[in-house]
């Protein structure tokens, strides 16, 4: 690709892009960026507001946030989400790199049938299987606590994961895992100390892109966190929208700030979200 | 999901040792494998494999989750009679209209981003922004933005337009398209990365010949890269269907509710509204069946024409 575009500069001297052109694309992506951002200035600018003044007109204040840490147990929320994403995450990573160093370099006999098997569960949506789920969960008393949601997103990221996995150390050279053998290591030694250093840019793609999923999620939330002090604060704000609560800046309030700590996420790791989300289109 | 499709397309994991005269270390690396491969596929046969063979199990009994009554594969014929269920399916087949959309304007934006303004990659940042998001956010502002006093009038008025009072969502078709509108916005930032990852692949060299040899740039567009780019569309496409049916309900539960009437009720929507506001399991997990049934033909469609692309 370098070459291609090397080639092409020494043989035409780069073309001075016309200034009218260079405006009127800038012109347009300034109009597209006000589309894309107009509903975080909207939350922005009404959570400023008290809720008559958003309705009559009126000067800015703190009100309304001042409100929502009232009326709302955000801070309890915000700690059940991030308990629930580490949670979940957590048991994706240690499943989902287990089980793709088996398949990428333990080939035992069952290893493609079981590979296709996981992934192919990724064709399963969510609603239709969580009528049964939601029955099981009940049934094993899980779903008084964080433990049915945490079980449910797991294994909800974890065919995504191991595929994500399985691709990243098939790209690892044998000649690697060879060694630490002959040196005296056993396998498990060699995933712990040299193949799971190696993988850390995939652990990472893996842990953003499903935090941002499971933060963001509603419905596994809504009904497999049946205590209301479990739960997340995606749930809580869903729950509150259907309740048709009628203080929007309250509501504007909340909504940015479940949205903070995703935007931060992404700002931070945009790289790897993008890495993650584009994976699935194969070679 | 969308993934499951081309990642069953491309899996060819290296063959496995076999034979009599497999060594001590082959046995040894095998059990091991066996071992780290197991805690993964056990959650996923209990927690999802296990559950699709009960849904259709108890898609074929009267159920209030309490006490099961064998019914049989009856249910389904008896279902295709029910108006308001053909009638979440016109909703479905409605909001595909919204796909080619989703998919175009992104491709337009990619376009945009990929001629490399200075400064483009602040823009790019910006368009990626809304994936971040949760629907649930997405569907709070969509509501304000919708209402009839909501901002959507207020832009209106602003420009001059005051005479257009809009109130989409008081209404069934109209608060479809505010739903629909909302999903294409909500798809913005996804499908204009996988186009912008897929011109990154580009080979320049082709285009460049193209225009040596006097092609124009529509045709350069329509003959050299479209065509190169067909991965990426397909891509997109899958990844926008799937969410048209399976990713909405977040956002169909804050905006509307899945109202007013049935209005913007989908089958993922049906199927919560059914089993959990109307606690008739049975019927939910039947509709749940039929919603995957429809996600595996569109996911076997995906691995044909990936297997054929190869």
């Amino acid at each position: 690709m370098a070459t291609v575009d090397a080639n092409a500069v020494a043989v035409r001297p780069r073309r001075r892009r016309p200034r009218r052109r260079t405006a009127l694309l800038l012109a347009l992506m300034v109009a597209i960026a006000v589309v894309m951002l107009y509903p975080f200035w909207f939350m922005v600018d009404t959570s400023l507001h008290s809720n008559d003044a958003f309705l009559h007109g009126g000067p800015r204040s703190l009100v309304s946030w001042r409100k929502l840490l009232d009326a709302l147990p955000v801070g309890h929320e915000l700690w059940n989400s991030t308990v629930v994403c580490t949670a979940s995450i957590a048991i994706i990573v240690f499943v989902s790199t287990m089980a793709g160093f088996a398949f990428a370099k333990l080939r035992f006999r069952a290893a493609t049938f079981v590979f296709l098997a996981i992934v192919a569960a990724l064709m399963i949506p969510i609603q239709s299987i969580i009528i049964p789920a939601f029955i099981n969960l009940a049934d094993w008393q899980l779903l008084g606590s964080y433990t049915g949601a945490v079980l449910m997103y797991a294994a909800l990221g974890t065919p995504f994961a191991t595929f994500l996995m399985t691709a990243y150390f098939r790209s690892l050279p044998d000649d690697v895992i060879e060694a630490g053998i002959i040196d005296g290591l056993s396998y498990a030694a060699v995933f712990r100390r040299i193949a799971l250093p190696m993988a850390v840019p995939a652990i990472v793609t893996v842990g953003v892109l499903q935090f941002i999923q499971i933060w963001d999620d509603l419905l596994v939330g809504l009904l497999l966190l049946q205590n209301l002090d479990d739960r997340t604060i995606t749930v809580g704000l869903g729950a509150l929208a259907a309740g048709r609560t009628t203080d929007i800046p309250v509501l504007m309030a909340g909504s940015l700030l479940s949205a903070i700590p995703a935007i931060v996420v992404y700002l931070v790791f945009q790289r790897y979200l993008v890495n993650g989300l584009t994976a699935g289109i194969g070679k | 999901m969308t993934q499951a499709a081309s990642t069953i397309a491309h899996a060819d994991l290296p063959p496995a040792p076999t034979g009599p005269r497999r060594t001590a270390l082959q046995r040894q690396r095998a059990r091991v494998g066996i071992a780290m491969a197991a805690p993964a596929f056990l959650l996923v046969a209990v927690l999802l494999g296990g559950p699709i063979i009960e849904a259709v199990y108890y898609s074929m009994t009267q159920w209030d989750g309490l006490t099961t009554t064998w019914i049989g594969p009856s249910t389904y014929t008896h279902e295709l009679h029910n108006p308001f269920f053909w009638r979440v399916l016109q909703n479905n087949g409605l909001l595909l209209l919204a796909v080619p959309v989703a998919v175009a304007i992104p491709f337009g934006i990619a376009v945009l981003l990929n001629a490399r303004v200075p400064g483009w990659r602040v823009f790019r940042s910006i368009y990626f922004l809304p994936t971040a998001i949760s629907w649930v956010v997405i569907g709070m502002v969509a509501l304000r933005f919708f209402a009839a006093e909501g901002s959507l009038n207020g832009i209106l008025q602003a420009v001059g337009l005051g005479a257009i009072h809009t109130d989409l969502l008081s209404s069934e078709r109209s608060a479809l398209f505010a739903v629909a509108i909302t999903f294409v916005w909500s798809m913005v930032g996804t499908n204009t990365i996988i186009f912008l990852t897929g011109m990154a692949t580009l080979d320049l060299s082709l285009a460049e010949a193209a225009r040596v040899d006097g092609a124009s740039g529509w045709q350069i567009l329509l003959r050299i890269t479209l065509p190169q780019l067909r991965r990426f569309i397909q891509f997109s496409v899958v990844m926008t269907l799937i969410s048209a049916f399976t990713a909405l309900f977040s956002l169909i539960f804050v905006m509307t509710g899945g109202g007013p009437g049935f209005g913007t009720t989908t089958l993922e929507f049906f199927v919560y509204q059914t089993a959990f506001a109307n606690t008739d399991f049975g019927t939910g997990a039947m509709l749940g069946v039929i919603l995957f049934l429809i996600m595996s033909v569109i996911g076997i469609v995906q691995v044909r024409l990936l297997r054929t692309d190869d």
